[in-house]
């Protein structure tokens, strides 16, 4: 035991000592998450502020006074399109979508010769995408309207449009709208987590080996067991540390949101950041000893970057599976590690209270996965050394 | 005192072949047949042979990182096979690998060691400094090992391997990569470490070069072929192949038995 501390110990201190990689780490796991959900909020804050401006772009809005009529009496505001509104939208330069007036609306309208308006978008210019909805629902609103008109001159009940009402009730609740926003985070701890501790896991295997240390390591009188406990307790706190450093920068990112609605809605404080530390240090343990297992076969660093590709790749897309697969959470995805932790943080961020059966299916889990791999690389030590 | 009896060991390799898809084949290597000596207490035993006699998987055998297929080895009375970790308290091993944590001082790197021997932090850093002295190191002591040239490593690896005071030293081919200056400084330290016969060390180290033997051993065990071919002062040896040089004596031990028969007798100025 009291070797295995000073393992610890020393590969701590080695581990922290190489700034400039946990640098690199810090950069592109900790910061990067904070800041791409602030800019999310500020596409949400754009949407929202086009939904306030209550404002249409119309092309040939003169052709049609009719409409601008009703658009003003529901008090929007008509903006001529630019000319060149289809380049514009295809560059993303315009963020709203345009309605199109033909030139003789009005004459067909009188006619009763439903005249066609086009109302004009670009499905990859998403700000534009967004406001179409609410565009074609205020044309449907004009079309409405002269419709009732029309019935009521004739003495047509207006009930006879409608003989099903169609009520919405959203059962969300603010946190969990919000998630939809933030069912990124856990994401990017996962990331942080992964990458924090993937340094460090194979610089204590297959960098020893390199180093040609690992040999003279096993000529001491320790045990071979308190060797690898010491250098897995390293890289999991590590890894921890990185964990708890990406929790955290969470909670200043959220004073940066742009969005009134998202800030209001996202509720991230120490509690929860607290919770994503508990929940993520079973998770840091076991993926430390299956880095450390799938590394310690590696001669050089080099060749365990390779291999160990396999491992990052699987433990950063396995949470897509509730991406790609939504609906019910299935009880089996509490087994499978990074996967229980996505699911648990995600429901720390929707405000769903946590019992202890989710917390201790994937602790049992993560601690079954750290016995075998710990196991695999105490076994394989004396054979790494020599070669 | 370290005694090694009759020990053997084979290992199987992968042959690089013609095969470039299917799996290669394993052929087995026999490389270490029977190799037998003792190392004694104050004196200063140098296992000398060619490359790929053998020399190093017996000092890995000793060190308890190879199981031997055949054969004993014991030190200061306890069977490394028994009881490795025991055994290896009682040694300091300066390998073929002698890799240093490039991020930890020299000191750190030491100390290291000295705290897996279970020495306490303060004996492990005053050991440190003592071991810095005796070769040469204080200047390095509190650098990052990184710009270390090779003789500043291979002080460092060797303060490390020493750092407990153990009373069997063991050095795998110490001389690789060093200048004159360096070898003529580890020669000094070796010296210092046989010294007193009282505290007499017993210091075996293996190499394949001749100048190092004829200076510096007080005994020579010549390793062939897996197999001891000669055991004895550089004084017997040279008589025994009745030869003035040392190389030729080398050459006629080493050679002649691995191109003879194996049933040529083993020379031993014990008997």
């Amino acid at each position: 035991m009291r070797d295995a501390l000073v393992v610890w110990r020393k590969e701590l201190v080695d581990a922290l000592r190489d700034r400039r990689t946990l640098l690199m780490v810090l950069v592109s796991s900790v910061l990067l998450g904070p800041a791409v959900l602030v800019a999310v909020s500020s596409l949400v804050a754009t949407l929202e502020s086009t939904a306030e401006r209550r404002e249409v772009v119309v092309a040939g809005i003169d052709a049609a006074p009719t409409l601008r009529n009703f658009l003003e009496r529901q008090a929007y505001h008509v903006r001529p399109a630019p000319l060149d509104y289809e380049a514009q939208l295809r560059r993303s330069v315009l963020p709203d979508p345009v309605v199109v007036v033909p030139a003789d609306f009005e004459s067909a309208l009188r006619r009763g010769d439903s005249p066609v308006v086009e109302v004009v978008s670009d499905a990859s210019n998403r700000r534009a995408q967004a406001g179409a909805a609410r565009v074609e629902r205020l044309l449907r609103g004009f079309s409405r309207e002269r419709t009732v008109l029309t019935l009521a001159l004739r003495g047509v009940s207006v009930e006879v449009l409608d003989p099903l009402q169609v009520e919405s009730r959203d059962l969300a609740s603010a946190q969990s709208r919000a998630a939809q926003f933030t069912g990124m985070l856990p994401f990017f701890v996962l990331m942080a987590v992964i990458y924090g501790a993937l340094h460090a896991a194979l610089d204590t295997t297959a960098g020893e080996r390199e180093r040609g240390s690992l040999e003279p390591l096993l000529m001491n009188p320790a045990a071979r067991w308190s060797i690898v406990a010491g250098k897995w307790g390293a890289v999991a706190c590590v890894s921890v540390l990185i964990a708890i450093l990406s929790s955290i920068s969470f909670l200043p990112a959220q004073w940066l949101l742009r969005s009134d609605t998202l800030q209001a809605m996202f509720r991230y404080g120490p509690r929860e950041a607290l919770l994503f530390v508990v929940l993520l240090i079973p998770f840091a343990a076991a993926l430390s000893a299956v880095l450390m297992a799938v590394a310690i076969r590696s001669r050089t660093f080099k060749e365990a970057q390779a291999s160990s590709t396999v491992v990052v790749l699987a433990a950063s897309l396995v949470p897509l599976a509730v991406v790609l697969n939504p609906g019910a959470e299935s009880p089996w995805q509490l087994w499978v590690p990074a996967l229980a932790q996505n699911v648990l943080m995600t429901r720390v961020l929707r405000g769903e209270a946590l019992t202890w059966e989710p917390i201790v299916v994937p602790l049992v889990g993560c601690a079954l996965l750290s016995v075998l791999a710990i196991a695999y690389v105490a076994r394989s030590l004396r054979s790494a050394a020599l070669k | 005192m370290i005694r090694v009896d009759g020990v053997a060991k084979r290992f199987t390799v992968r042959t690089a072949g013609r095969a470039r898809l299917r799996r290669s084949a394993m052929t087995e290597v026999q490389a270490v047949r029977d190799v037998s000596f003792t190392a004694r207490d104050g004196v200063i035993t140098g296992l000398l042979g060619p490359n790929g006699a053998g020399k190093t998987t017996t000092l890995r055998m000793l060190a308890g990182l190879i199981e031997p297929d055949a054969g004993r080895l014991v030190v200061d009375g306890i069977d490394v096979h028994e009881s490795p970790r025991a055994a290896v308290a009682r040694l300091g091993v300066l390998s073929d690998a002698r890799g240093l944590y490039p991020r930890l001082t020299a000191r750190e790197n030491i100390v290291y060691y000295g705290a897996l021997h279970g020495m306490s932090r303060d004996a492990a850093h005053a050991r440190a400094e003592q071991l810095a002295a005796m070769l040469d190191l204080r200047s390095l002591l509190e650098r990052r090992t990184d710009g270390f040239s090779q003789g500043e490593r291979m002080k460092t690896a060797l303060a490390r391997a020493l750092v407990h005071d153990p009373p069997n030293i063991v050095l795998d081919e110490p001389t690789n990569g060093l200048d004159v200056i360096a070898t003529r400084a580890l020669r000094e330290s070796l010296r210092a470490l046989r010294g007193d016969a009282a505290a007499g060390k017993c210091i075996l180290f293996s190499t394949h070069i001749m100048q190092e033997v004829e200076r510096l051993c007080d005994r020579v065990v010549v390793v062939a072929d897996g197999r001891t071919v000669a055991d004895g002062t550089v004084g017997d040896l040279l008589k025994r192949t009745d030869t003035e040089d040392f190389e030729d004596a080398f050459v006629a031990l080493a050679y002649g038995a691995a191109a003879g028969d194996a049933s040529t007798p083993v020379l031993s100025s014990d008997a």
